[in-house]
């Protein structure tokens, strides 16, 4: 089987054209194929139009403007023969057999022997498919099924059928898991594969429960979002992002292909409400609005949902359900409450999880696969078969028998035991037979939660942990709120820098399985403390973290970052203090101090100057590596990638890009591995940097930004202390200054901020908001 | 028996010398609060208290409210008294002129109200709920409401009260029972039993407008429940005169150890027609402002009460003859020396005097700030000083009541057995001085709510209107010689103010039952930090007019200052210890051993 290098893309609307630009991230050759345009004299344009269109989408579906390169635009009828030297063809064109099967016709006449060919139907059973193409094409024919949008949903549902070649399978999957980055997940080829077969009754009793039990839009959302798991769009706000008026058609091909006696079509009843709300327009975020929209007449913005009763809006309001506070207790505690969303809760738990446990094996061989394709597919924060977990398995048959609900043969298999269990440290499910498997990871993935399961820490706080990841590698993993870098996490690191020399550890790996690595330092507490004007401990406190950091970076063993999410402040400077990176692909690094009032000041504007003046593409002279970092550091540039992040030099060309998170902490070890032999720490170093000149230059472009209202007053004050430290204060330009010398005036410049108003007026709004202020 | 003479010279001090008047004048609606027309308004509001209150403070105490088939007939002299208050305008002095209020600045009011305390915290009891009751409706209730109500509130020929505690429920207000029920014409029937309700019924107003809190049908469990009604005594008939008797009647009312001419009540509500005031679900936050301004008001108590009791002890420590002075006679030609020359005498007068002439600034300070607050133009400047009054209100109701109690037992102390005895009056004070450390909200509660509430709100931002001022007035003054023993004091003071909150914040977030432990001591360091910060800058002001000193006025402001900087700011220290030190003592200690 050919490794797969080169990919054609048929069909470019919304799905076509995300995988597309999906396979150019990962440095893939891509192909994209459309119709010929019906107008204009470019017979490409419909699928040139799409790759257009990439540029400016938002999410953006590429991790870097440039890979947009790496798509070739072409139409169907010109340039079929470019097909002959793809090594995968994926079809994501109409849901509708003809065409396809028109089109798999023309891809067999074209495409090398050994070629694969995708589709990405969701609803088109393969079989139907492939059911008048030679074996040749048959073997090499099997559904990759992406969710939207194609770069950001995790899940991709990989599907043979019975002609299928095993090492076709193998093929995709390592394309998807290792170059896509995706968690593939392997059906069985039936209706809606996992995730939009449990998905869509899911929605169906959420939906049709709540107008049967008078529950509100906002109630909904509130019982299904937090306390399930869920993301807070819950139902309602999920069914306005995904568009209203898809519904319908989903449930219909839904309805066409299940079996007879399926749960979905006893759930299922058209909703003349929602029909009418199709009619009108109201079909959600993308039409005049949904079961939410925002009122902007009069000048406000004003939140407002709909009535199921009377269809008209209000102003959205907080649901008060005690059920939903009652859930913090846990998901036991939501179902039992009495009160109306307990009840409707349980309604929509009951159908949506008995419905899963009655689908294995039918859908997937375990019920592992079931709970990753909801996670990744639908976001959920806990698979079915967790909640059932959550909820008790025994409890949750006899609750089900008692209000005469089938009760499905896995549920009575499982009797008193739970669907996941931990055996000797050993993450395991229970399967079909009847007995419990052990969860594997593939080769490749090495997952710091399956490390906890089975191992102590070595150290830790409520805020950070170390933990022995084999091979004498120790990983630093954050746990704070949102992962923001506090005295614990200061802590822990200095505790590191300790152990790993007296206890014979030869690297350290900086890591963690949060959404987020780190959004920054925890500034609440530095508000706190300039509030009491307690000056002379937040000095000491920013001089601590400088320390620490910098003895990370100095450190006689070597120190990798592996970052995923957002990096943000205090977190993006612990990355660039380390040695080196293995960043995942969706790693969103930048130095944002600014947006709350402050420069960076552990060392960030020391490393970044340090990096760009090593910059052997900058002309001589100190100025051009200083005004990079001002321009990155004093507009807060965060990265939409670490692709991103590598042209903005938070990583250096020697770092790597992992695609797939969970390989993340592999590739890590092994460059900390890699580097640990014959590892000598850098050298400290001096900086030349230009002094008051300098300085004056960057405060031109700041009054030019305010004299254009691009910047407040108090961005001038900010900036201009950026600038003074950047310029490297008031050091004469023949001479050198230390890195220490740089990082006293990071402290100088933060301190002095830190005591002015409208910078605790910003942290104070991005702490309670989550939003910057514009002051 | 104790006089007692408005102290007007160190009310002019601190209104006019000590703060920038023209900020107030600045304020829009305070345009004429000069010192021109300020001066005579203080002078009249003197003689008010000196000559119709103060003689009816003592025989209120005698005779007591007289309870009889649901009325309460107040002292003999109230009655006549209370209509010259009203008449002068004295009750609608900061209310909105729209209402028929004066307009006046609440920097000034602050002052007229310590001078009705000193004079008769019974009578100002029923003065002061009317005007929480005006804030609550003003901000809140509907423009219906407020023209049918205000104006004759404000007038004083109605009065008001707050129904807020019932048999079950004191603090935790989450429990209350009292029950409305929607009815004709957008009103309520509201049914159920108000204990402990000031003013609840009396004889020194035609009309009497109850605020009530109770639960609607509908309501959410809790303190997310209840809702906050207008209930009058009689019900308004379409001329806005009173007409129908309402369903809310005395049923008795409490014999207590002090306050004796404050009527307490027991109110019982039957079917009584009321009105929604603000949005059902939400009557704790208009009865917070309500109470908030009652809170000040109960400070105040104290600081009134403190500066009669330490007149009385200075008159009894000049007159009364006992001992010689320790380093020698002092008046070989009288029989003894007065209680005067006796340290410990002088350190009893000197505590009380530094605690009543730090407290009015503070009062004043806090006066401002809600001018400020409720008048400004700016923003900016309206949070700020909303985030100041937010901060020191537990502050000023708690060490004001504390250091006012203090203050009436130095002065039973000074004069000793004739203290005891009820014919000097002075055990009369510290009886009245009591109630304040206990209602509109128990200390202990204000020291939960600063450390609670206050302290971590916004991140501390409250803190930062204290805070900052503190080290910046610090750092500007600092290399001024003279002012030496005051700055020294001060930034030792405060730096253990700012260590006690850093630890307070930290500990509390582990476990809350730190900051509880702390709360009491940290809430007192907190205000003998704010009274050091006036202290210091009290003496500063009077540094600079030290030559221009007629009456030995500057003199002896300094002097309190360096008392109070040598002799009662100390005190911060044993406080810090014990705060730093932690809850642990209490909370191990095994219940079943108490």
């Amino acid at each position: 089987m050919p490794v797969i290098r080169k990919v054609a893309v048929i069909g470019s609307g919304v799905m076509g054209s995300g995988i597309a630009a999906q396979a150019a991230n990962a440095g893939l050759e891509v192909i994209l194929l459309d119709i010929v345009a019906n107008e204009g004299a470019d017979r490409n344009s419909v699928a040139a139009g799409a790759v257009q269109r990439m540029r400016k989408t938002n999410p953006a579906p590429l991790m870097h403007p440039r890979n947009a390169a790496r798509i070739r635009p072409g139409n169907l009828e010109d340039h079929l023969d470019w097909l002959s030297d793809c090594d995968l063809v994926i079809e994501v064109v109409l849901e509708n057999l003809e065409i396809k099967r028109d089109l798999y016709r023309k891809i067999d006449a074209h495409r090398r022997a050994d070629c694969i060919v995708t589709s990405n139907t969701s609803t088109i059973p393969l079989d139907h498919l492939v059911a008048d193409m030679p074996e040749g094409f048959r073997q090499h024919f099997a559904v990759t099924h992406f969710f939207n949008p194609p770069r950001y949903m995790r899940l991709l549902e990989l599907v043979g059928g019975p002609d299928t070649q095993a090492e076709v399978i193998s093929s995709l999957r390592d394309f998807g898991d290792q170059l896509l980055g995706k968690s593939v997940v392997d059906c069985k080829d039936t209706p809606g594969f996992i995730a939009n077969r449990i998905g869509i009754l899911w929605m169906g009793v959420a939906v049709r429960f709540a107008f049967e039990d008078g529950i509100t839009v906002e109630e909904a959302d509130a019982v299904i979002g937090k306390p399930m798991g869920i993301p807070k769009t819950g139902i309602f706000g999920l069914l306005d992002l995904v568009g209203i008026d898809l519904q319908p058609h989903v449930e219909r091909s839904m309805l066409s292909l299940l079996p007879e006696n399926d749960m979905y079509r006893s759930i299922h009843r058209r909703s003349e409400f929602i029909e009418k709300m199709i009619a009108d327009g109201y079909t959600g975020r993308k039409g005049k609005g949904g079961f939410y929209r925002l009122n902007r007449s009069d000048g406000g913005k004003v939140k407002e949902a709909l009535d199921l009763v009377t269809g008209e809006y209000h102003r959205a309001s907080k649901p008060t359900l005690e059920s939903v506070e009652a859930a913090r207790a846990g998901l036991r505690a939501l179902v039992d409450h009495p009160d109306r969303g307990g009840q409707y809760a349980w309604r929509v738990l009951s159908h949506t999880l008995s419905y899963a446990a009655s689908l294995v094996p039918e859908i997937a061989d375990d019920i592992h696969a079931v709970d990753e394709a909801m996670k990744n597919g639908y976001a959920w924060k806990w698979g079915p078969f967790e909640l059932i977990d959550k909820l008790g398995a025994r409890w949750f048959t006899e609750r089900l028998a008692a209000e005469g609900m089938a009760v499905p043969t896995l549920l009575e298999k499982v009797g008193d035991g739970s669907f996941y269990r931990i055996e000797g440290g050993q993450l395991q499910h229970f399967g079909t037979d009847g007995s419990y498997h052990d969860v594997k990871r593939a080769e490749g993935v090495l997952l710091l939660s399956d490390i906890k399961r089975s191992s102590e820490r070595v150290a830790g706080n409520g805020s950070a942990s170390l933990w022995d990841i084999g091979d004498k590698v120790l990983c630093l993993e954050f746990h704070s709120k949102m992962n923001a870098v506090d005295e614990g996490i200061m802590m822990m690191a200095s505790q590191a820098l300790k152990i790993i020399p007296a206890q014979g550890y030869e690297a350290l790996v900086i890591h963690n399985e949060g959404t987020n690595f780190s959004v920054g330092a925890n500034v609440g507490l530095a508000l706190f403390a300039a509030n009491i004007a307690a000056w002379p401990k937040i000095t000491e406190s920013v001089k601590q973290g400088q320390d620490v950091y910098k003895n990370l970076k100095f450190a006689p063993f070597p120190v990798i970052g592996a970052p995923s999410g957002m990096a943000l402040g205090g977190g993006c400077e612990i990355l660039l203090h380390c040695d080196a990176l293995e960043a995942h692909a969706e790693t969103y690094m930048g130095l944002v101090e600014v947006g709350v009032g402050l420069v960076p000041a552990w060392g960030g504007c020391k490393e970044m100057l340090l990096r760009w003046s090593d910059n052997p593409k900058h002309a001589k002279g100190p100025m051009p590596a200083v005004s990079k970092v001002f321009e990155t550091v004093a507009t807060a540039t965060v990265a939409k990638s670490a692709e991103e992040a590598r042209s903005l030099l938070y990583l250096r060309p020697g770092d790597g890009i992992v695609m797939n998170r969970d390989r993340l902490l592999a590739r890590a070890k092994e460059r900390a591995l890699s580097m640990a032999k014959d590892y000598t720490p850098p050298e400290p170093r001096e900086l030349r940097l230009p002094g008051p000149s300098g300085e004056a230059a960057m405060t031109l472009v700041l009054n030019d930004f305010r004299r254009a209202g691009k910047a407040t007053e108090h961005d001038v004050t900010v900036g201009k202390k950026l600038a003074h430290v950047l310029a490297g204060g008031k050091v004469d330009p023949t001479d050198t200054l230390t890195e220490d010398k740089v990082l006293g005036l990071e402290r100088t410049a933060i301190v002095s901020l830190l005591r002015t108003s409208p910078t605790l007026d910003r942290i104070e709004h991005m702490l309670e908001t989550g939003k910057p202020l514009r002051n | 028996m104790p006089s007692y003479s408005a102290p007007l010279r160190d009310m002019q001090f601190v209104y006019n010398e000590l703060f920038d008047p023209a900020d107030i004048s600045a304020l829009p609606g305070c345009e004429d609060a000069t010192a021109d027309l300020v001066e005579p308004v203080l002078e009249e509001a003197a003689r008010l208290a000196e000559n119709e209150l103060f003689p009816l403070n003592a025989t209120g105490d005698s005779h007591g409210c007289q309870y009889e088939d649901g009325t309460v007939t107040t002292p003999p002299g109230f009655a006549k008294a209370y209509q010259e208050y009203a008449e002068g305008g004295w009750i609608g002095l900061p209310c909105d002129p729209k209402y028929g209020g004066q307009g006046m600045p609440g920097a000034l009011n602050v002052l007229m109200e310590e001078m009705a305390c000193s004079a008769n915290v019974s009578f100002a009891t029923y003065v002061g709920l009317t005007r929480g009751a005006y804030r609550a409706i003003n901000t809140f209730a509907s423009e219906e409401l407020k023209e049918r109500y205000l104006p004759k509130m404000v007038s004083g020929i109605w009065s008001g009260t707050m129904c807020l505690t019932e048999p079950q429920c004191g603090t935790d207000l989450g429990l209350i029972r009292t029950k409305a029920v929607p009815a004709e014409n957008g009103s309520h029937q509201l049914t159920g039993t108000k204990i402990f309700i000031t003013a609840g019924e009396h004889d020194l107003t035609e009309n009497i407008i109850h605020l009530v809190l109770a639960r609607l049908p509908d309501a959410p469990p809790g303190i997310k429940g209840i809702s906050l009604f207008l209930v009058p005594k009689f019900l308004p008939n379409k001329d806005g005169d009173i007409g129908e008797r309402n369903g809310m009647r005395c049923a008795r009312i409490e014999n207590k150890m002090g306050i004796k001419a404050s009527a307490t009540c027991e109110m019982s509500l039957e079917n009584a027609t009321g009105w929604l005031i603000g949005e059902p679900h939400k009557g704790m936050r208009a009865m917070f402002t309500m109470m908030n301004d009652a809170r000040l008001g109960v400070g105040i108590q104290g600081l009134g009460i403190g500066e009669s009791a330490y007149q009385a002890a200075v008159q009894y420590a000049k007159d009364r003859q006992q001992g010689r002075s320790l380093s020698g006679t002092q008046y070989p030609d009288q029989p003894a020396d007065p209680l005067l020359v006796h340290p410990d005498i002088r350190r009893m007068l000197l505590t009380m005097r530094a605690f009543t002439e730090g407290g009015r600034a503070l009062s004043v300070w806090i006066g401002r700030n809600i001018d400020i607050r409720d008048r400004s133009n700016n923003p900016q400047a309206r949070k700020e000083a909303d985030d100041l009054v937010q901060l020191l209100t537990p502050l000023v109701k708690s060490y004001l009541s504390e250091a006012g109690h203090d203050a009436a037992q130095m002065a039973v102390q000074v004069y000793g057995g004739h203290g005891y005895i009820r014919d000097n009056g002075v055990e009369q004070y510290a009886r009245d001085a009591r109630i304040a450390m206990i209602y509109e909200g128990a200390n202990g509660i204000q020291a939960l709510d600063l450390v609670g509430r206050k302290l971590p709100a916004h991140m501390g931002r409250y803190l930062r209107r204290f805070f900052h001022p503190v080290q910046k007035w610090i750092d500007a003054n600092t290399a001024d010689a003279t002012l030496q023993p005051f700055i020294l004091p001060l930034a030792k003071a405060f730096g253990r103010l700012q260590i006690a909150t850093g630890q307070i914040a930290q500990a509390g977030l582990k476990n809350p039952n730190e900051a509880g432990a702390a709360s009491s001591e940290y809430l007192k360091l907190f205000a003998l930090v704010a009274l050091a910060f006036l202290w210091a800058q009290m003496a500063k002001v009077a540094l600079s007019k030290k030559e221009t000193d007629e009456e030995g006025f500057y003199q002896a402001k300094i002097a309190t200052a360096h008392f109070f900087m040598e002799r009662v700011l100390p005190q911060t220290g044993s406080l810090f210890s014990a705060i730093m030190v932690g809850g642990k003592t209490m909370m191990e200690f095994p219940d079943d051993a108490f």
